[in-house]
């Protein structure tokens, strides 16, 4: 083989086939969410599903307002960029496939999903938009509901060590895709750039805007799927192993794109009020005690279950319908009764408004570095990591 | 894929743990359980379909002190190989 031949081939794997480490995941998406707020908006994965989810009940009679189309509402096209960024990701790796788990699995598939829909509702937000996104956008519900993910994560090990010795599971199998893969993934490429494309030659006002959407939530599935950048590793491992890279790296990641946020926000260049919000309180804190709980459960938080989705995990197919359609009957409870407007689940908090941005960057600095650091004595000591 | 490192062609197991359909972190459970069950030495087969055990189980044998004796890829399925420490 000549050796440009070999460059190429390099290229090739190191951009498609290897994976990448969760560090250039954390700091790949610490950009990417960076120039999506500057593009238009926050990332956020709960919106879109609740969007789906809210044309079933409207479907079926059960709400009476018709939802915002799927294709031409950003929430939406964010979770649709993740799916099909992370596919594209999956098959040119030659790691699409349909895998169905056993029996069990599809139980607590339904239950974990039920309960994260639950406590996305109660944080307004999943672990990206309640709790990554948050913290990124300078809002204090965001660091509550890390402390209340912390302890969930730590109730979820504890369930699956007990599921281990009384509900010993086996059974499951794959549906391989292997030899076609990465002609699907190729098919699925260039569709990705035909609907880019199309939104920014679209007559519609938005269209160019959803296009950029579109394509840089395809940046973030492809680079987590690539990194397998989990938060729900980044928590769960200290506890279960003591392994602390993706905990690291989702810290990087967290600092980093305070930053660049913090940037848009004191420069006016995006509302300071974006992704604040009326949760600082219970709704962060339960809502993360529930959903970190069910995210273990479940294997997949938010971001994390539709790139598992795109490479043909069934089970987690089933947690994101369930949480879709828990969470769209949640908050429509909360709106027919008003919870949110009535402050039950928190305040909102811009932490700038009581600290100034230079503080508020420091306490989030501060709770990443401590982070950093008991993950790390923990790595060394295993006194964190739960016994089996 | 990840870097893959591929098993002894003449590897034997003492114990083999059918982990197919599962997705994390089950696999990598079900493994740190089994792995208790057996001597120093002896060695543990997994059978997967999750593409995240590549990274989760040689980052955790080389934590908990064990072998990662690497993988063959099988119809539908992969073969991971661990030497208990």
């Amino acid at each position: 083989m000549s050796v440009l031949k070999e460059k190429i081939k390099g290229v090739y794997e190191g951009l498609c086939a290897k994976n990448w480490s969760p560090l250039m995941g954390g700091i790949l998406l610490a950009f990417f969410v960076v120039l999506l707020e500057t593009w238009y908006r926050p990332w956020g994965i709960v919106g879109g599903l609740r969007n789906w989810a809210d044309w079933f009940f409207y479907g079926l009679g059960l709400y009476e307002d018709e939802p915002p189309h799927p294709l031409w509402f950003s929430s939406s096209i964010l979770d649709i960029g993740l799916v099909w960024g992370a596919f594209i990701s999956a098959a040119l790796a030659r790691e699409f496939g349909i895998r169905v788990p056993p029996k069990i699995e599809f139980i607590k598939a339904i239950v974990a999903g039920i309960l994260m829909g639950i406590g996305s509702a109660l944080a307004m937000g999943c672990n990206v938009g309640g709790f990554y996104m948050a913290v990124n956008n300078l809002a204090a519900n965001g660091l509550v509901m890390m402390i209340g993910l912390i302890f969930g994560v730590i109730l979820g090990v504890k369930y699956l060590y007990w599921e281990l010795e009384h509900f010993p599971s086996a059974g499951g199998f794959e549906i391989s895709f292997r030899k076609i893969n990465p002609i699907l993934g190729v098919i699925a490429l260039i569709g990705l750039l035909l609907a880019t494309k199309a939104y920014f030659g679209s007559e519609a006002d938005d269209g160019a805007t959803l296009g950029g959407c579109l394509i840089l939530t395809a940046a973030i599935g492809y680079t987590m799927h690539r990194s397998r950048f989990c938060m729900v590793n980044a928590l769960r491992e200290p506890f279960m192993t003591g392994e602390a890279v993706m905990g690291k790296a989702l810290a990087i990641s967290l600092i980093l794109s305070a930053i660049g946020i913090a940037i848009l926000k004191y420069n006016e260049f995006r509302p300071e009020m974006a992704y604040v919000t009326p949760t600082f309180g219970i709704g962060a804190l339960l809502g993360g005690f529930i959903f970190g709980a069910a995210m273990v459960v479940a294997g997949g938080c938010g971001s994390g279950s539709l790139w598992r989705v795109a490479e043909g995990q069934v089970k987690l197919v089933v947690v994101v319908i369930f949480f879709a359609l828990t969470n769209s009957l949640v908050r429509h409870l909360f709106a027919e009764y008003e919870v949110i407007e009535s402050g039950y689940l928190g305040k909102a908090i811009f932490m700038p408004e009581y600290l100034g941005y230079a503080g508020t960057l420091f306490l989030i600095a501060l709770a990443v570095i401590v982070w950093y650091i008991v993950i790390d004595w923990n790595e060394d000591t295993n006194k964190l990591v739960l016994e089996m | 894929m990840a870097d893959i490192k591929v098993a002894p062609d003449d590897v034997k197991a003492d114990m083999t743990i059918d982990c197919k359909g599962l997705s994390c972190p089950m696999p990598l459970l079900k493994t740190k359980k089994a792995i208790q069950k057996l001597q120093s030495g002896q060695i543990l087969e997994v059978l997967g379909t999750d593409p995240g055990s590549r990274n989760d189980i040689p980052g955790w044998c080389e934590r908990a002190g064990h072998e990662y004796l690497g993988e063959k890829q099988d119809q539908g399925f992969i073969r991971f190989y661990v030497k208990k420490g």
